[in-house]
């Protein structure tokens, strides 16, 4: 589905892997990966549209890391629990199912907050595009932030 | 398909969060986080004692809200949402939403919406915005 690459080292200040790029790698909508996606999130299965989910599926599944492997750039793990701040999908047309996505993208943001009943976590913002394989346009992106609770 | 500010769209509801459905989930995004499978690290997490539903399924249910309002998923534009709480094993959830405007972009009439994903208690545990074309389009440069 993607290419893994082995994260470098963590830096000590989180804020440095601003602008850190993605190694990014290609997605298609297999159709049986379409119809669990769909049953699973209690849609209609079938079709040649595939559910918008795969906006998010796909730009996370080829962003180029496992997921353990970007909480590692941000010295967690998934047992810290980390969670899902805020999300945009932008839709320029829609995905296609049997379709193949180029996926690319960054970190966009890094910032500390505390609060009264979590105590300090970090938010950390990521943004992903998808241009269609065949043709090369510009089809979608995903803009997310993860929640990473530093309860020390 | 006629849409005035202040519509609202008809209510998608899921009747009970099913455990099973987070765990097929999880395999299909390889995603790690126990909160989603394992109880046994939710409870180590102070979560409870129910698995926490994925935040992509919570937001699948507004965009399925959507799609039977607009007429497919072909319409979706544009979609934001800030996750407010944790959905958890046998939750009640309704997606709900209103139409806050009503516009032409690129001779595309677009409905921009409130949307809404709220517990049994009507508490929410997701919100935002989203944009969907008012007719089938396939196209529109970015």
């Amino acid at each position: 589905m993607s290419e893994r690459t082995a994260p470098g080292p963590s830096p000590a200040d989180p804020r440095e892997h601003v602008g850190r790029r993605f190694p990014g790698g290609v997605f298609t909508v297999e159709p049986w990966r379409a119809w669990l996606v769909a049953d699973t999130v209690l849609g209609e299965p079938g079709g040649e549209v595939a559910h918008p989910l795969f906006v998010w599926l796909a730009a996370t599944g080829a962003m180029g890391v496992t997921w353990d492997e970007l909480f590692a750039w941000f010295g967690a793990t998934a047992d810290d629990g980390p969670m899902f701040g805020e999300h945009e999908t932008t839709v320029h047309r829609p995905l296609r199912v049997g379709a193949t996505y180029r996926v690319s993208g960054e970190i966009t943001s890094v910032d500390r907050k505390s609060g009264r009943s979590t105590g300090p976590f970090d938010v950390v913002g990521y943004r992903l595009r998808l241009h269609d394989a065949a043709d090369g346009v510009h089809v979608a992106d995903c803009w997310n932030s993860i929640i990473f609770p530093r309860r020390g | 398909m006629d849409v005035e500010v202040g519509a609202v769209l008809p209510e998608w509801r899921v009747p009970s969060v099913s455990a099973e459905k987070m765990k097929t989930m999880a395999a299909l995004l390889a995603d790690p986080n126990p909160i989603h499978f394992d109880v046994a690290a939710v409870r180590a997490l102070g979560l409870g004692d129910r698995p926490v539903n994925q935040g992509p399924l919570n937001m699948g249910y507004v965009m399925n809200m959507l799609a039977a309002w607009s007429g497919g998923h072909d319409r979706l534009r544009r979609f934001r949402v800030r996750f407010l709480r944790n959905v958890f094993a046998g939750d009640e959830l309704c997606a709900s939403g209103v139409v806050t405007a009503v516009r032409t972009e690129n001779r595309v009439r677009l409905a921009d919406c409130d949307v809404v994903l709220t517990g049994a208690g009507g508490e929410p545990v997701l919100k935002g915005t989203a944009t969907v074309a008012l007719e089938p389009v396939t196209e529109e440069k970015p």
